[in-house]
């Protein structure tokens, strides 16, 4: 009985013990998780995040924008955006590696040294704004006073949000800071440049030298250089850094003379096509392309009016123009050609290279190493790229500040051409095929690429790029799908292209004894 | 939308398990009368909507209601909600001519003693803003189908619950408008009902009970019928402007009724895409017009519809007479096929292995009518507080209608995505009992 007794008294302490001991931790726990959710909520203040986002014109932007500024009084702070939903897994493992990274950077980096723009391109923006945040708060994409524009964007965007990737800031991408002259403001006219006198002729071409083309009825004038013919090597040789399969076998190549646009087709010059061809909204495609290949066609149907600002608010008048469909810009050159009398036309592949080399064989025209200059790779990663000589020949992803830069800033090229890299990729006239190469045989004179395809190729790289994209012998193609995932027409339209910025062109004459 | 992405994939999952049971098993396919053989279900019970169809709806808050469109399906209607439920008061009147609001009035009067004050019976082409705003809980929109996303889009934003009858566009714009409607509807919890009335029909409810599990296996085809003889029309009268005469000459004129396979065939058409949850993604078809007297549409369209996974679906509706009548839908699957001619399902050799018991039926419930059933669900949703839409469904049965008959008219096999963003939108800028440009009201010519 005692021992009994004395068995369950010492039972009674060791529950006590362990009562204790289950309490204290309990209690440990409670506030081990309050102070956990006490920090949590804390660091996701509007004050937290301006600790260390010291940039002001995030908060003066996010003021301006709907998510501030607004009829309804509510406002939606950092945290509802750029996390994922409260309270999901997902959430925490973001608040996590976020604020890991941004105190990384915070601590190491210089605020002064961020391209801050670039974060708030369409590119960049999904990787900072979880879509599952929008759709919390917005529920219903189809609120009451919404347009018929605007419903048959949501029932598009509905439909193909999975197959074509699409997300919200795809489309709103100004939804919670504000961005000067980011579309949804309707052109109303081409905005035409009016300095200077409208000429009446042509220009007079006599021999083969630069000359500089004076577009009748316009006041746009285009420089073009005078390539020489010649031979060269076209494509990669075995071993180049960041040669792709495409660039191979390197091969060959005679190009005849030509005369190619010392830049990229500009603002003014397509805004004065554009000024004289316009067709109107939603015209049938069917009915273009009909009146555009009649053989005796005096006045081509030119572009629609673009949705929104074409030129993203970066700029017009001597930057390149972009955004343009391969059509477009062979409509420019219809026109073009009509107006001068002489035949303008795309570039082939074999001579943007030729002209892009000026005559020299290595990766790029001027000095230096595509392993020196990308921003691939763990070295150059950590420890920078050396930029001193592209700098003075290339905009590209270093030096662009995210959108593309007026052609002066650049040097030209042993040819005399400028922006043959960088600033924005360009139109050829050939389709592409991975292996056309392979195809192109040995000492092809001007050869045109294969007889028919699905994408054409697009040359030189642009403002955005890694300078790995920028070498002569890199190749690339268009990419409708990608490239109009958010134009919810039907057709899609076939002058402008909603979701690729950096694509232009420039034009090539071969016919100039008038 | 959700719903319908979810049964495709259901759809394609089942495809694959049938496919490893007919290599596995093909026997037990040959004896596929239900005992021992497990059915893949296209959707489980819970995963779509089954409809309560009591005889009668509950009790509950007394509900005002106001009709607009008085014309042969309002004055129906209005009667069925008074049959469908107690504690309705009819307290205002839509139309745009008085002498149809009269008719309506009159009868509301001496068949159930409701007397809607003078003032409260509104004409003209406003009168569902008048009559949406005279306090009502719920309206009833039976006029021509073109006017259907305008006043469905008031009363949403009103508050007001609708009944619409179907179809409820007839055009692109249309389209667009009542599917962003729908959404806002279902946000404000209101109680949406469409005039489809399959939907609430039990031989209709109980076998779609028995596709979804999965008694005919996977769908992989069907066709749908509405051949009848000629319909309705009115020849002009003396002092009718043009657009009183296509008013009321309303089923021949393609912009007020989209043409009979929209406002006809809308039925059979939807009879597929409810049970199958496919969307159409293109349409080729052919029409023509042969006896029709007023007005500018076809007499028949043949089309054959493209569903999203592949599968293909056939329609064909006639009005005209001396030829057979067929109103009907058939859904082919895996395992077997059901008819609605005969409510029978039956197996790939032809057994019969279901029908709908008609008798079962009638010992359980008095009321059988599915106009009157559609108001019982309608107002017990409201009285209850659910928030319930079928114009999503509607609207997109309604897209395949538009896309037969836009193939028709022009020749052209059309798609989904084309049509869904295409600018037609039918209703005139200006809406008077005035002169219309008759002249361009011509029967389309495919081809040109």
């Amino acid at each position: 009985m005692n021992n009994h007794k004395k068995h369950s008294s010492s039972g009674e302490k060791k529950r006590s013990h362990y009562l204790l001991a289950t309490l204290g931790g309990t209690c440990f726990g409670v506030v081990l998780v309050l102070a956990a959710l006490y920090t949590s909520n804390v660091t996701s203040t509007n004050e937290s995040c301006a600790a260390c986002h010291v940039h002001p014109d995030a908060e003066t932007s996010w003021k301006q924008s709907p998510h501030f500024a607004n009829e309804s009084g509510v406002q939606t702070d950092c945290a509802a955006c750029h996390l994922p939903p409260e309270g999901t897994a997902h959430y925490y493992w973001a608040k996590a590696t976020t604020g890991l990274r941004d105190a990384w950077m915070y601590l190491t980096h210089d605020k002064e040294d961020f391209d801050w723009e670039s974060k708030r391109t369409v590119e960049y923006a999904p990787s900072i704004v979880y879509n599952e945040s929008c759709k919390k708060c917005h529920t219903n994409i189809f609120p009451q006073g919404i347009t018929d524009d605007g419903v048959a964007a949501h029932l598009y965007y509905e439909e193909n949000e999975e197959k074509l990737g699409l997300q919200c800031v795809s489309c709103h991408l100004d939804a919670g800071h504000f961005i000067a002259g980011y579309k949804h403001e309707k052109m109303t006219s081409a905005p035409v440049d009016t300095t200077g006198p409208v000429v009446t002729e042509p220009a007079t071409v006599t021999s083969f030298s630069n000359f500089t083309e004076t577009i009748p009825g316009t006041r746009a004038s285009i420089s073009m250089i005078a390539v020489p013919g010649g031979k060269f090597t076209m494509g990669s040789q075995k071993g180049d850094k960041f040669s792709r399969p495409d660039e191979y076998p390197a091969h060959e190549v005679t190009v005849s003379p030509f005369f190619m646009a010392e830049m990229e087709v500009t603002w003014d010059q397509y805004w004065a096509f554009y000024a004289e061809t316009m067709s109107e909204g939603r015209t049938k495609p069917e009915t273009i392309y009909a009146n555009n290949s009649r053989p005796d066609v005096d006045a081509v149907s030119g572009p629609t009016p673009p949705f929104g600002m074409p030129d993203q608010g970066w700029g017009m008048g001597s930057r390149p123009a972009i955004t343009m469909t391969h059509y477009a810009a062979e409509t420019f050159c219809q026109w073009l050609s009509l107006k001068t009398g002489r035949h303008y036309r795309l570039p082939t592949e074999a001579e943007w290279e030729y002209a892009a080399r000026g005559g020299t064989d290595t990766p790029y025209f001027f000095e230096g190493k595509p392993s020196a200059y990308s921003s691939e790779g763990l070295w150059n990663s950590i420890f920078g790229t050396d930029t001193t000589t592209i700098n003075r020949y290339a905009i590209y992803a270093l030096n662009s500040k995210s959108r593309t830069q007026e052609p002066s800033r650049v040097a030209a090229n042993p040819f005399g051409l400028r922006n043959m890299l960088g600033n924005v990729m360009e139109y050829c006239q050939d389709w592409y095929a991975e292996d056309a190469y392979e195809k192109a045989g040995t000492n092809a004179v001007d050869p045109k690429g294969p007889a028919s395809g699905t994408d054409y190729v697009v040359r030189g790289g642009c403002y955005n790029d890694d300078a790995s994209e920028l070498r002569c012998a890199a190749r690339r193609h268009s990419d409708y799908e990608a490239w109009l995932k958010t134009d919810p027409q039907n057709p899609k339209s076939i002058w402008w292209l909603s979701d690729i910025k950096g694509i232009g062109f420039r034009v090539v004459c071969d016919n100039f004894t008038k | 939308m959700k719903e319908q992405s979810m049964s495709r994939r259901h759809f394609l999952t089942g495809a694959a398990t049938v496919g490893a049971a007919a290599v596995a098993a093909p026997a037990l396919l040959a004896s596929c009368s239900g005992s021992g053989n497990k059915l893949t279900p296209l959707k489980k019970e819970g995963e779509y909507y089954v409809p309560e169809l009591p005889d009668k709806a509950i009790d509950g808050r007394e509900l005002k209601v106001g009709l607009v469109g008085c014309g042969g399906r309002g004055s129906g209607a209005i009667i069925n909600l008074l049959d469908a439920a107690n504690g309705i008061t009819v307290v205002a009147l839509g139309d745009v001519f008085a002498d149809r609001l009269n008719d309506v009035r009159e009868r509301l009067k001496n068949e159930r003693g409701q007397e809607v004050p003078e003032d409260k019976c509104f004409v003209g082409f406003d009168a569902y803003k008048q009559v949406i705003d005279s306090g009502i809980d719920m309206v009833i929109l039976t006029t021509p189908p073109v006017f259907r996303p305008e006043m469905f889009k008031y009363a949403t934003e009103k508050g007001v619950h609708s009944f619409l009858e179907k179809p409820i566009a007839v055009d692109p714009k249309g389209y667009r408008s009542v599917m962003a409607t729908a959404k806002q509807a279902l946000a404000k919890g209101l109680s949406v009902v469409v005039g489809t009335q399959r939907h609430h029909e039990r031989r209709y409810v109980e076998a779609n009970k028995q596709i979804q599990a999965g008694l005919i296996g996977e769908i992989t085809g069907g066709n749908v019928y509405w051949n009848q003889g000629m319909l309705w029309y009115r020849q002009r009268e003396e002092g009718w402007t043009d657009m009183e005469w296509n008013i009321r000459d309303w089923v021949n004129w393609k912009w007020l009724s989209g043409d009979h396979i929209i406002e006809q065939h809308v039925h059979n058409i939807d009879v597929f895409l409810w049970m199958s949850g496919l969307k159409p993604v293109s349409a080729t078809a052919f029409g023509s017009r042969q006896r029709r007297v007023t007005g500018d549409q076809y007499d028949f369209f043949s089309t054959d519809f493209t569903m999203e996974n592949g599968i293909h679906m056939h329609s064909m509706c006639r009005q005209i007479d001396g030829c057979s009548s067929k109103v009907s839908e058939f859904i082919q699957g895996s395992k077997g096929s059901w008819d609605s001619e005969t409510n029978e399902i039956k197996d790939l050799q032809g057994n019969v292995i279901w029908k709908y018991d008609e008798e079962k039926a009638k010992q359980e419930f008095q009321l059988h009518d599915p106009y009157t059933l559609e108001h019982v669900d309608w107002v017990n949703h409201i009285r209850k507080g659910t928030a319930h839409e079928e114009a999503t469904d509607n609207a997109i049965s309604c897209m395949a209608g538009i896309m037969g008959r836009e193939a028709a008219y022009t020749g052209q096999t059309v798609t989904w995505d084309e049509m869904t963003q295409s600018p037609q939108d039918f209703l005139p800028e200006k809406l008077e009992l005035g002169p219309l440009d008759l002249a361009s009201m011509t029967v389309p010519v495919p081809g040109k």
